[in-house]
């Protein structure tokens, strides 16, 4: 038998996220190991803080301690009861006991129980059955106080950000900053890559654009006016906060989609893409860029063309797009497939997603909920699955952090590849003139 | 002392790579539980699948073992079931991890932890002294540390999400060469024949069947990351609407290599729309440009400025592939099957190579043979295969199937041995059909 835990992907999370974002390592099991406490202690004791797991029938309860298992006998427990049910919804209550004798022993005769608390809670795993006193099984909300169980389970608990991992996160940091300070677009064609943003009002492009920015800059800032909603189509090239010197890429920001006739009209999308549409040009809604316009860029070289797509959407909003926007977005990637510029799909804001924690956004792509979210852009939208990123924008904070940087850099990464898979195939006859070298 | 692993996050990611999609939980560390061997052995029996580090000044290396950790006392039963890997030698991380697999089981002796090789002890570990043997077989040009040492720490991790099966093992050691053997045989591919100097492979197949996926897998492959070029996407008419010629370019320097994928717009079952009958026969016959744009009602004509009028051999198709979802053979439309009888008529007259690309196929596990030399045609998909084969009148030798890179963001070693099997497969059939080609 597997030595595999019971706990569903969104029961183990939310015991994590309730310990204040640990990440678990199974230790004993009981139907593999045996039921016995000379088992559980074998494997379980000196692994420093554990999560012991019951599974009753109709309950799962645990305790966490936060000292080892035989050695410190005097340790801080906190137990913890979910009712168990099919679906991924259920209440966890939690509590500690009392502050003033917190033991955890462990009687060698008869039959071996494990002591929780003073009498708070004892496990007998040879009898599969937990007894605990009147208070705890109220704070529990079981109406007995002594109930049989199938499994258990001791988990080993470390901090899901701990040393290691924050130091090889940096490391990661460091080797993206310098991939995006020496990047040079694919073939010495064009000086800079740009990439336009596209997508509906308030998903997030022009935070993502800041969001850039403050990496680079070292700082949070807010340059491209979020709140307002963009209106001009706007050019931001991107300094290096260290070198002082712009780097090899060019975000672009529009005007977002509208559900109706407000917002970008679909047919300066084209013009965008051809490189018609000048910076600080102001949108019409109503009607697209013309020839006549001032600034009208009349013949635009390679340089002045859209190298990479990115459709911004909101994470939280992509069950909820209409039938209106759908059909607008679908529009625009066929558009933009037809000047044959490659397109990806950014949703934002992944840290919102329900159980997110912090130290999951270092490879959101393996996250379930993410991977929820990827699949229903697949199927609504038809991006392809790769095609698809996550990222999580400064929004509201002061202060840049580690794994947000390393998530904006790496996607950043992911889209200017894709960039360059379009300028090494730019037909040779399209790129006269496209060099300001 | 906190129960941490001294593993970093990128060596880590490496042995992750290694053993496929996993996960390590360390149960046991000598440094912060005790030394002895039996404090080993109670954290890690029963546990299943193992690997054991041993970290000394200047390596990182260790062994698996598949299925339950030695007992004391135990007589082996199953041979084969363990390896030796090294993850890092010197200052130097490897990119690829090497192995040598030991062909007796593990046992424990005198307190010893010993993996054997025939008849002598190639690898063990005395926990109790902290030393460490290491055969000088098992020490290559890089790693010169053979002979008695001491390690720093020891430690071992429950490996989770393998298949608990022998084949796992010769599988993973045996992918990275494999994988190399492929890339130096096909990126030294030359078309056998002399009558063209590169081979020009037409990709057809209904709407949404990866033509342009399967492109970009073997652009991935032979660039070493995720290439995005042939723009993919599902919708209810085809993404791709022109004709493309892609060359495939190998390593840094992007060489070209001598053979080309060509994408087409997909096939609909209805009339007027998807790629036109007559397209196709202009593509074969290499009339048409790259990047012509198609127009599902009206075929192209010798009027287009682009048309090439008389194409050299060079021009020409010289393997059509029939790409199908293999979890869709079944909806086949007696139409769409039509349209591809009429290709396969004029494929057949022109005398030149066909393969069935079956695409979306996942339990690689079943259908990939342990050596990697064939696909496992009795299992899994056999039932699709002979259904194709029927449906479209193809012998079953010339059926591929493939697994693209289409949601992964990372390269994947079995997933590259996947494509460059099918890749070279094509290329075979190719070059046999222009041997034996007609003279016009």
């Amino acid at each position: 038998m597997a030595v595999t835990t019971q706990l569903t992907w969104m029961q183990e999370k939310s015991l994590q996220n309730c310990l204040g974002g640990k990440q678990f390592t199974l230790l004993y099991k009981a139907s593999v190991h045996g039921f016995s406490s000379e088992n559980l202690l074998e494997k379980c004791s000196n692994q420093g803080p554990t999560v012991t797991v019951i599974y009753g029938e109709d309950y799962v309860i645990g305790a966490y301690m936060q000292g080892s298992y035989y050695r410190d006998n005097k340790a801080s427990v906190t137990f913890f009861a979910f009712q168990r049910t099919e679906i991924s919804e259920f209440e966890i209550r939690i509590f500690n006991t009392r502050t003033d004798n917190n033991k955890i022993k462990e009687r060698r005769f008869g039959s071996g129980e494990i002591y929780y608390g003073y009498h708070d809670l004892q496990i007998n795993l040879n009898d599969r059955n937990v007894t605990m006193d009147r208070t705890t099984s109220k704070k529990f909300a079981l109406h007995k106080s002594h109930i049989s169980f199938q499994e258990c389970e001791v988990f080993r608990c470390e901090d899901s950000l701990d040393k290691r991992r924050i130091e090889d996160v940096t490391l990661l940091r460091k080797s993206l900053f310098s991939d995006m300070r020496t990047y040079n677009p694919c073939g010495g064609l064009v000086h800079q890559t740009r990439i336009l943003l596209l997508g509906p009002s308030g998903a997030g492009k022009s935070s993502f654009i800041n969001s850039v920015k403050s990496v680079f800059r070292g700082h949070v800032t807010n340059q491209a006016v979020v709140d307002f909603g963009t209106k001009q189509f706007r050019t931001y090239s991107i300094k290096d906060g260290e070198t002082g010197n712009s780097l090899q890429f060019v975000l672009c920001d529009s005007m977002g989609l509208g559900e109706k006739k407000e917002g970008l009209c679909t047919d300066d999308i084209f013009y965008i893409l051809k490189g018609h549409v000048p910076d600080r040009y102001q949108f019409n809604s109503i009607k697209p860029i013309t020839s006549s316009h001032l600034n009208y860029i009349d013949s635009p070289w390679l340089k002045d063309r859209i190298h990479c797509v990115v459709f911004v959407l909101d994470v939280n909003s992509v069950e909820n797009l209409s039938h209106e926007m759908v059909a607008k977005i679908k529009r625009a990637q066929r558009d933009v497939i037809k000047c044959g510029v490659v397109h990806m799909a950014l949703l934002t804001h992944v840290d919102d997603l329900h159980l997110i924690m912090k130290a999951d956004l270092i490879n959101p792509y393996g996250c379930m909920p993410v991977k929820l979210k990827l699949e229903e852009v697949h199927r609504k939208l038809g991006f392809p699955l790769s095609n698809i990123l996550v990222v999580s924008n400064y929004t509201s904070e002061w202060e840049l952090n580690l794994i947000k940087d390393v998530l904006i850099l790496s996607t950043l990464r992911q889209i200017l590849w894709a960039a360059d898979d379009f300028l090494e195939d730019v037909p040779a006859e399209e790129t006269f003139g496209g060099s300001e070298a | 002392m906190a129960v941490v692993t001294n593993l970093t996050w990128n060596q880590e990611r490496s042995l992750q790579k290694l053993f496929g999609c996993v996960s390590f939980s360390l149960l046991y560390k000598a440094s912060v539980h005790d030394s002895s061997i039996y404090t080993m052995l109670q954290r890690c029996t029963h546990q299943g699948s193992t690997i054991t580090l041993i970290y000394t000044d200047e390596n990182v290396f260790g062994a698996f073992i598949l299925g339950h950790y030695p007992q004391m006392g135990e007589e082996f039963e199953n041979p084969n079931s363990s390896f030796f890997f090294l993850l890092k030698s010197g200052n130097k991380e490897r990119s690829e991890i090497s192995t040598f697999v030991f062909n007796r089981a593990p046992e424990i002796i005198k307190k010893k932890l010993s993996f054997c090789f025939h008849n002598s002890e190639f690898f063990f570990l005395m926990p109790e002294s902290k030393r460490v043997f290491i055969h000088p077989q098992l020490a290559d040009k890089k790693f010169k540390c053979h002979g008695y040492s001491t390690y720093l720490d020891c430690e071992v991790f429950r490996v989770e999400g393998i298949k608990d099966d022998l084949s796992y093992i010769r599988r993973i050691t045996g992918v990275t060469q494999r994988r190399q053997r492929l890339l130096a045989e096909l990126s030294t591919y030359k078309p056998t024949t002399c009558l063209t100097p590169e081979i020009r492979i037409l990709l057809l197949g209904p709407i949404g069947s990866g033509k342009s996926t399967f492109i970009n897998s073997v652009k991935s492959v032979f660039q070493g990351r995720i290439i995005r070029q042939a723009i993919a996407g599902s919708d209810i008419t085809s993404i791709t609407e022109q004709y493309r010629i892609y060359s495939i370019k190998y390593g840094e320097d992007g060489i070209s290599l001598p053979f080309m994928l060509c994408d087409s717009m997909g096939l609909d079952e209805r009339e007027g729309e998807g790629l036109c009958m007559d397209d196709i026969f202009y593509i074969l016959e290499g009339c048409i440009p790259d990047r012509y744009q198609f127009n599902p009602r009206k075929p192209i004509t010798s009027s287009h400025s682009g048309f090439i009028t008389s194409p050299s051999l060079k021009e020409r198709i010289h393997c059509v592939a029939y790409v199908l979802d293999a979890n869709s053979i079944n909806n086949l439309s007696s139409q769409m099957v039509k349209k591809f009888k009429r290709v396969q008529e004029k494929v057949l007259q022109c005398g030149i190579g066909y393969v069935v690309l079956l695409t979306k196929v996942n339990n690689w596990d079943e259908i990939l043979q342990d050596d990697f030399l064939n696909m496992n045609r009795s299992t899994a998909y056999q039932s699709q295969i002979i259904c194709v084969s029927k449906k479209l009148t193809i012998p079953i030798p010339n059926i591929l199937m493939v697994d693209n890179y289409a949601s992964e963001r990372e390269m994947k070693p079995l997933k590259d041995v996947v494509i460059l099997s099918v890749l070279r497969q094509m290329l075979r059939i190719t070059d046999d059909f222009l041997e034996d080609l007609p003279l016009q």
